[in-house]
């Protein structure tokens, strides 16, 4: 019998969570990093997908002398309290309230004409503690903590992002998925996925990035090759190593005229490696049903 | 005692329909018995206040024994009595959830480190009561309030919250001032009254929350137009101008907003929140700074003054957040799906 602590020799009991990867002494309830509650084990479908892990009702989430906690369940609340180092940027729209000596400011960003055209925010609000400040997005759904580590980034759909640490650098680039359709004279064209993309890393030090989601989330890891079809959008994030472009799909027995390609399905097709990540909650795509006269690099399929 | 004409079971006075079939019932043949002797029929009696506690059942028919002193103080000590830290009403202490505002009882109130409170979730089918009257809440995602009307208490609520009735509950309509006013401003023009006895249930169009709000006597609580699911008889509704042009043009909720205020009886008064609800209390001269479409509702104590941040990005000028300013004291709720409204 030993009193008086532990032997020098028994290991130390640790968590490595599987959603972020930290690993931690397992004591706590939820993992530092991403919120995750570590006793309850990952839910898996037959087919692969991962749901988003479990986050209890106002679990806090560590980031440099700051944390974030996660409130509500409907459309949760992020409510971050900055310490005077830390800062946060987002999309200003996003803001839900914050402390009166929270001073935030205009971040400018490269690019503004093509980013106004495309229907981005044409600006990024940043907020520096000290002092609380919270966020929440207009759709039922869930807040995905990604912590980055350094050498880490990731690939965000438009309008998905809420709130980034200031560490986190953040560029945006085109999806090159996109094609025309013809009536007459007028050519349209359509951009399923949104002419850009959101791309955040983080250069040396780990940051924590924030993401709503509409509906669940549900994740999974593409091995090289490995190809998926995917609602152009229910796309959330993707690794950059993840490739994507479209495809066109012709259910057996609809009618094809010269006029339109008839009954189709417009899919996002992910070629692995790297992780992906769907919302169960999309927004319908309108299909004009006009013929295609021009398209990004697609594969099609006519049963 | 009443009975149910299709399936024959026997009811107490306080139900209006089966709860088997949903047939209205029917009064049985008055009986002559002691309890009638001694005791006026209670079903049409005086409303029960919802926020004091229940009292214990009448048994006059049985025998009547004599407790020791010290049994009946032991009954009446409020220390046997659950607190709802919500509404603040003393419920029984075997009671799961409050009596006047369904609160769970058995759950710890949950508040951020910032000092925001959850509005509390209220389980699937909890009962409320008020007057003579309940209040079922049913679903989770997006709540239903389901009412059984007492012969005598009524609730008013904008129509196109209705989501069914019983056809034979009465309706009605509240009269209004300032009907033009109020038609320009995208407020109801008309608010609709439901009379007991009957059922008759309501909910709104989007996932969210029922916020149970007992009024206490004396309150006002102004409330972000077109968030209020119903409101007892009890209470006066009226609506209030919102001072200022920049709170009008950029305070999301255009003009005006709804004013509840009980009088010497407390009512109920049942909010629809977007997504999750929060709750703070702020002291006299505590200020904190909100998006205005997350507004839902205040004490009238607490003074709201929109203020613009200009955010300017080089060449094109940047833009303009609009941010409202609540300062206590007194309560402030919100809620987290909010509207946003475009800035300038």
């Amino acid at each position: 019998m030993t009193f008086g602590g532990t032997a020098p020799n028994q290991p130390t009991r640790t968590h490595t969570c599987p959603w972020c990867g930290l690993a931690s002494d397992g004591t706590q309830l939820n993992c530092p990093a991403c919120g995750a509650t570590i006793d309850v084990e990952q839910v898996v479908s037959n087919s692969g997908w991962t749901e988003l892990p479990g986050r209890r009702d106002m679990a806090k989430l560590q980031f440099g002398n700051s944390h974030c906690q996660i409130e509500g369940t409907y459309v949760p609340v992020a409510d971050f309290n900055l310490s005077p180092a830390d800062g946060v940027y987002f999309s200003h729209h996003v803001l839900l309230w914050k402390e009166p000596q929270v001073n935030i400011a205009a971040m400018s960003l490269k690019g503004a004409w093509k980013r106004l055209f495309a229907g981005l925010p044409l600006i990024m609000t940043q907020a520096v503690g000290p002092g609380h400040i919270a966020f929440s997005m207009d759709a039922a759904g869930e807040v995905i903590a990604l912590p980055l580590q350094p050498g880490q980034g990731v690939d965000v759909r438009e309008h998905i992002f809420m709130v980034a640490t200031l560490n986190i650098t953040y560029d945006w680039f085109s999806t090159n998925v996109w094609f025309t359709t013809r009536s007459g004279d007028e050519t349209e064209t359509h951009y399923p996925l949104g002419a850009f993309m959101d791309r955040f890393y983080a250069p040396q030090s780990p940051g924590l990035l924030l993401l709503h989601a509409a509906g669940n989330v549900f994740t999974r890891h593409l091995a090289q090759g490995q190809t998926i079809l995917v609602k152009p959008t229910a796309l959330l994030f993707k690794d950059p190593s993840v490739q994507m472009q479209l495809h066109f799909e012709h259910p057996n027995g609809t009618t094809r005229s010269w006029r339109s390609w008839g009954e189709r399905y417009l899919w996002l097709r992910l070629f692995g490696p790297g992780r992906v990540a769907v919302q169960s909650a999309y927004a319908h795509m309108h299909d004009n049903g006009r013929n295609i006269t021009r398209h990004s690099t697609a594969t099609r399929q006519q049963w | 005692m009443k009975h149910c004409p299709t399936c024959n079971r026997t009811f107490d006075d306080t139900k209006a329909f089966c709860g088997l079939d949903g047939t209205r019932l029917i009064q049985d043949a008055p009986t002559p018995s002691v309890e009638q002797q001694y005791n006026p029929p209670a079903a049409h009696a005086a409303p029960v206040a919802p926020i004091m506690p229940a009292a214990p059942p009448a048994t006059p028919a049985t025998p009547r024994v004599e407790q020791p002193r010290a049994a009946q103080v032991s009954a009446a000590d409020p220390l046997e009595r659950l607190r709802c830290e919500w509404c603040q009403a003393m419920n029984e202490k075997t009671a799961l959830s409050c009596r006047a505002c369904g609160a769970p009882l058995d759950i710890k109130n949950l508040v951020s480190e910032s000092g925001w409170r959850e509005a509390p979730r209220i389980k699937d089918m909890t009962e409320i009561h008020f007057g003579a009257s309940t209040c079922q809440v049913e679903g989770e995602i997006v709540p239903v309030a389901e009412l059984n009307l007492a012969q005598g208490d009524s609730v008013f609520f904008e129509h196109h919250v209705m989501l069914w009735k019983d056809d034979r509950t009465p309706m009605g309509v509240m009269p209004l001032q300032g009907g033009i006013k109020r038609a320009l401003a995208g407020m109801p023009f008309i608010i609709s009254l439901a009379y007991g006895p009957g059922r008759i249930a309501f909910s709104r169009d989007a996932t969210g929350e029922l916020v149970v709000m007992p009024l206490h006597p004396g309150m006002e609580l102004d409330v972000r137009e077109h968030a209020f699911l119903l409101a007892s008889h009890h209470i006066s509704y009226s609506y209030v101008r919102i001072k200022g042009l920049r709170n009008i043009l950029f305070g999301g909720q255009g003009m005006f907003m709804d004013r509840f205020v009980t009088g010497a009886q407390p009512g109920l008064l049942l909010l629809h929140g977007y997504g999750d609800v929060f709750e703070r209390v702020l002291q006299p001269g505590e200020s904190i700074m909100i998006e205005p479409g997350a507004f839902l509702y205040k004490d009238a104590s607490v003074t709201m003054n929109v203020e613009t941040q200009k955010l300017t990005t080089g060449f094109f000028g940047g833009t303009g957040m609009n941010l409202a300013r609540m300062t206590g004291p007194g309560r402030v709720g919100i809620q987290s799906m909010y509207v946003h409204h475009h800035t300038d």
